[in-house]
């Protein structure tokens, strides 16, 4: 069964990117896509952050050795995952982003991964280039602070991209029941 | 004609700088102004290089002019507001009178971030811009000087409607570097990195779940208000934000 | 009877006793009369806000908007604009102030309780700051503070409740504070009862602050905030709505006799607690604090930094009321001065100007009155005796003339001429009449002693008073002698009237 997984994900890794090269018009000028960042998932497999663009995304930005509100995160995403229907569910993409590239390599994120038990087609865990932390911050509207020790302090929201990569929705209800308001902007966004 | 254009900009821009280049700034121990629950005793403050003084409009002309991605009517609004260099007539145009020498505002942190990047720079950290805010003309540490923080405060008298001096117009500090208190506010790269929360004044009330693990930053000096208005402008920013009273400049590695 | 006077006493005690019994603190289980109360935030909520929003009306200092005259919870839309500008504190003084809506204190803000309030607040592009706002009458974190963090050029918005009652401040709460309160951020919110307010023919809207600035009180041109001072707590001006004069001359205040007057006064500080008095009226109700229930008949209330009050007097009579903060020192060396000009019909038997103004001799006078007196009632009955006339002359002169002419009527040599055996009554003892009602300037020669003084005339003296005195000079020191009745002095004055003089 894991096999087949994989190399279902496997294909659907190469299909995505196809898909969205051919005949789409030019990118959103207010899309985050416009930052040429790279990143590198929990395979090893190095992808342009607009190779995300066709599926609206939930995105959020993390660390793995974050102990307190990091998983709260995870959890707040799954919830939103729940409250959808299988049709909707499979339509949403859910990218997380490493606050610490230095530290969170994939080996580190394919662990996280298996622990939290995220289905490995529809939840990317990417790592980006270092350069690129603060700016993808910006366009996600999350504050972070490196700390002494390695831990950082972050804010916690969730980002609703639309196909496109604009921001439709945040919340920063984040854990337990979803923000019902923004529940409601995912699914108009997941509208075909 | 992009080539003439420079070649026009030059005098513009070497009049603005008998003041030029970057500063050699040794570094050392610092006590912050900002107190962060994780922090063990004094900052340490790594050498580096800065800008003696900020970037001018006919600096970041001539980088808009090599990167025409960063025209206000090309860039993308993700990276620069609809404010973007505003005050200039033209996108890729300054007027003659005196614009070009003064600092350059109206830019995002994205756009300083880049001008940066291509001279092989990047924006300064808060502790390093603060350390080198630290000094007046003749003490490298001048915070506890009465005298020196009325000086600053003194700006914020002075109403934005009245325009810039030229970059560079005032006494060197005792690092050489000038106009870092009174002209304008300057980015910093970790800008959001400033974690304040919107009503400062809960300092020290642990809402912890607002900033992931440790609580939000306290302004340890209470009399260093200057420190506490430029966090606090810093915090209220986004990336792609601009302000007329916002500018810029550069920090080098020391290798 | 002495036996039961002696028993009084202990009646007496049995009685108060008795008496004490009844007002001694209740029993355990007794019911203590409720206060009446209006039930709190709890209590606040009336539900869904009904209707269409409507958009608040806002008004700049001292006008106050309309009652709402809702009846039911309403969404109601704010929009409050931050604003850096330079105006005038004082006259020639000029000042950074940062203002909510472009004037200090910031618009007034008038919504009913249990309304649902939009609120959306813009920072000015060209403010060098961010901002915030805190309002006193929000039930939430920070007041609205951690809501609504807006960078210079951005808008934000948020939402709230007014589930209380009551008048309250606003101001803005980034850090640092007290400065961004030092310039001017604060305003009033009235949050009305669900029942509104009585009907008043006038409301205004005054607020008190105190500023700090690097130079002295009045020094001309701009002036920087002082922090030092700041937080010394050493105001250099202590205003109403933000200026010196922004209440005086021709921005007073107005009204009618016989009209009703509500004030909404706040006070935004940073620092100083408000003694606030209005000279001349006494406040007929207080709502103290801003809150819920209202003292009456209070001539100066307490209203503390980062607080209101509310009050309402009837005026009565015309004339200038000053407001003032009653630290008197504040009123008249800082600027905490403002007018609420009365105009309308006098009322004397309320208030009736000045009605006497005499001369009060004091002890020095008192035997002698007594000889004035005399011939006062000698007069009167047409029995006046020259020598009743010379013993009250010499009363009179004491009082009033010998302070130049001397006792003895020897005058100052050089300075005032002599009375005594005077050459110039001499030739003609009728001038004398002229000189004590028109005074007498220009050189005149005494005695072959010329004299150049101003003597003014004695205006001040009536008829009788002049002609006694004039007796008695002209029976004195070998003078001719001779009288000079009350008669001919009105004759004399009525011939040549005399324009009114500073009392000599």
């Amino acid at each position: 069964m894991k096999r087949l997984m994989l190399l279902l994900s496997f294909v659907a890794a190469f299909a995505a990117p196809a898909a969205a090269e051919s005949t789409k018009p030019p990118l959103p000028r207010d899309s985050v896509y416009q930052l040429a960042a790279y990143f590198t998932d929990a395979q090893s497999r190095r992808f342009a952050w607009n190779a995300k663009r066709g599926q609206p995304q939930l995105v959020s930005m993390f660390y793995t050795s974050c102990k307190f509100v990091c998983p709260m995160i995870v959890d707040g995403g799954k919830a939103i995952e729940q409250s959808l229907s299988a049709a909707e569910r499979e339509r949403l993409g859910v990218t997380l982003i490493s606050l610490d590239p230095a530290r969170d390599t994939p080996a580190v994120l394919l662990r996280m991964r298996q622990d939290r038990d995220l289905d490995p087609v529809r939840w990317t865990l990417a790592r980006p280039q270092p350069q690129d932390v603060r700016a993808i911050a910006g366009l996600l509207g999350i504050r972070y602070r490196a700390l002494a020790d390695g831990e950082f302090n972050h804010t916690t929201v969730l980002v609703l991209l639309d196909a496109d990569g604009r921001v439709i929705a945040r919340t920063e209800h984040v854990g337990g029941l979803p923000d019902p308001v923004f529940l409601a902007a995912v699914r108009r966004t997941l509208v075909p | 004609m992009r080539a003439l254009l420079v070649i026009c900009l030059l005098p513009l821009v070497a009049s603005a700088g008998e003041v030029t280049g970057y500063a050699r700034i040794a570094g050392g121990d610092f006590i912050t102004a900002l107190k962060y629950e994780d922090a063990r005793g004094p900052t340490k403050v790594a050498p580096f290089d800065i800008m003696r003084r900020p970037v001018t409009n006919a600096e970041f002309l001539a980088f808009v002019t090599r990167n025409p991605a960063w025209r206000r009517d090309r860039v993308a609004p993700v990276f620069a507001g609809p404010d973007y260099l505003a005050h200039w007539p033209a996108p890729a145009r300054l007027s003659p009178d005196g614009l070009g020498g003064q600092p350059v505002t109206r830019v995002s942190w994205y756009a300083a971030n880049a001008y940066c990047e291509e001279q092989g720079a990047r924006l300064p950290r808060w502790f390093e811009w603060e350390y080198v805010a630290a000094a007046d003309e003749t003490r490298r540490d001048a915070r506890r000087d009465p005298a020196w923080r009325e000086r600053i405060l003194g700006w914020y008298a002075r109403p934005s409607s009245r325009s810039l001096p030229r970059s560079g117009a005032q006494a060197a500090n005792a690092y050489g570097v000038r106009d870092l208190h009174g002209v304008v506010w300057e980015w910093t790269d970790d800008y959001s990195a400033l974690l304040v929360s919107g009503d400062n004044r809960n300092q020290g009330d642990p809402d912890r779940t607002q900033f992931c693990g440790a609580g939000a930053l306290s302004i340890d000096d209470r009399e260093n208000y200057a420190v506490l208005m430029r966090v606090a402008m810093l915090s209220s920013l986004g990336g792609s934000d601009t302000t007329m009273n916002l500018g810029f400049r550069c920090v080098r590695e020391v290798r | 009877m002495k036996r039961l006077v002696s028993l009084l006493p202990f009646v007496f005690v049995f009685v108060l006793a008795g008496c004490d019994r009844a007002q001694r603190a209740p029993d355990a289980g007794a019911a203590i009369p409720a206060q009446v109360t209006t039930g709190g935030s709890k209590g606040g909520d009336f539900g869904p806000p009904q209707g269409e929003p409507v958009k608040a009306v806002l008004t700049s200092p001292p006008f106050v908007p309309p009652a709402t005259g809702r009846t039911q919870p309403a969404k109601v839309i704010v929009e409050l604009e931050v604003i850096e500008k330079e105006m005038a504190i004082s006259e020639g003084v000029r000042y950074m102030f940062w203002t909510f809506g472009g004037t200090v204190p910031g618009s007034f803000i008038r919504v009913r309780q249990g309304d649902t309030v939009e609120f959306h607040l813009k920072n000015a592009p060209d403010s060098k700051m961010p901002h915030n706002i805190d309002l006193h009458g929000v039930t939430g974190p920070g007041g609205g503070a951690a809501s609504s963090f807006t960078a210079p050029g951005h808008a934000s918005r948020f939402t709230f409740k007014a589930l209380n009652a009551g008048l309250y401040v606003y101001h803005c709460a980034t850090a640092p504070v007290g400065m961004h309160v030092a310039n001017g951020m604060y305003g009033l919110i009235l949050i009305e009862p669900p029942q509104g307010l009585s009907k008043v023919d006038r409301e205004y809207y005054v607020m008190q602050g105190d500023f700090y600035t690097v130079g002295k009180y009045r020094e001309k041109g701009l002036q920087g905030f002082s922090m030092e001072k700041a937080i010394d707590e050493h105001p250099t001006y202590v205003l109403f709505n933000g200026g010196e004069g922004a209440l005086t001359g021709e921005k007073a205040l107005t009204a009618k006799t016989g009209e009703s007057v509500r004030l909404y006064v706040g006070n935004g500080g940073p620092n100083l607690v408000s003694s606030f008095h209005v000279i001349g009226e006494i406040f007929d109700k207080v709502w103290y604090e801003g809150g819920t229930h209202f003292q009456e008949n209070v001539q100066t209330t307490l209203i503390p930094a980062g607080g209101a009050a509310m009050m309402e007097f009837h005026v009565e009579v015309p004339g200038s009321y000053v407001l003032v903060d009653h630290s008197i020192f504040r009123a008249f060396n800082k600027g905490a001065v403002a007018i609420l000009k009365a105009e309308g019909p006098e009322v004397a038997a309320i208030y009736s100007g000045k009605e006497v103004d005499e001369m009060y001799l004091g002890d020095r006078a008192q035997p002698n009155l007594a000889a004035v007196a005399n011939a006062a009632r000698s007069a009167k009955a047409g029995a006046l005796t020259l020598d009743e006339q010379i013993k009250a002359g010499q009363a009179l002169f004491a009082g009033t003339c010998s302070t130049c002419h001397q006792g003895n009527g020897q005058g100052l040599p050089g300075v005032f001429p002599p009375l005594a055996k005077s050459d110039y009554f001499a030739k003609d003892p009728t001038r004398i009449v002229d000189v004590v009602l028109r005074g007498l300037s220009g050189t005149v020669k005494v005695n072959g002693q010329a004299y150049d003084s101003v003597m003014p005339p004695m205006s001040q003296l009536t008829d009788d008073e002049a002609a006694n005195i004039a007796t008695y000079v002209l029976n004195s020191w070998g003078n001719p002698g001779g009288r000079v009745s009350s008669d001919e002095v009105a004759k004399r004055r009525k011939e040549a009237p005399v324009a009114a003089a500073a009392p000599h």
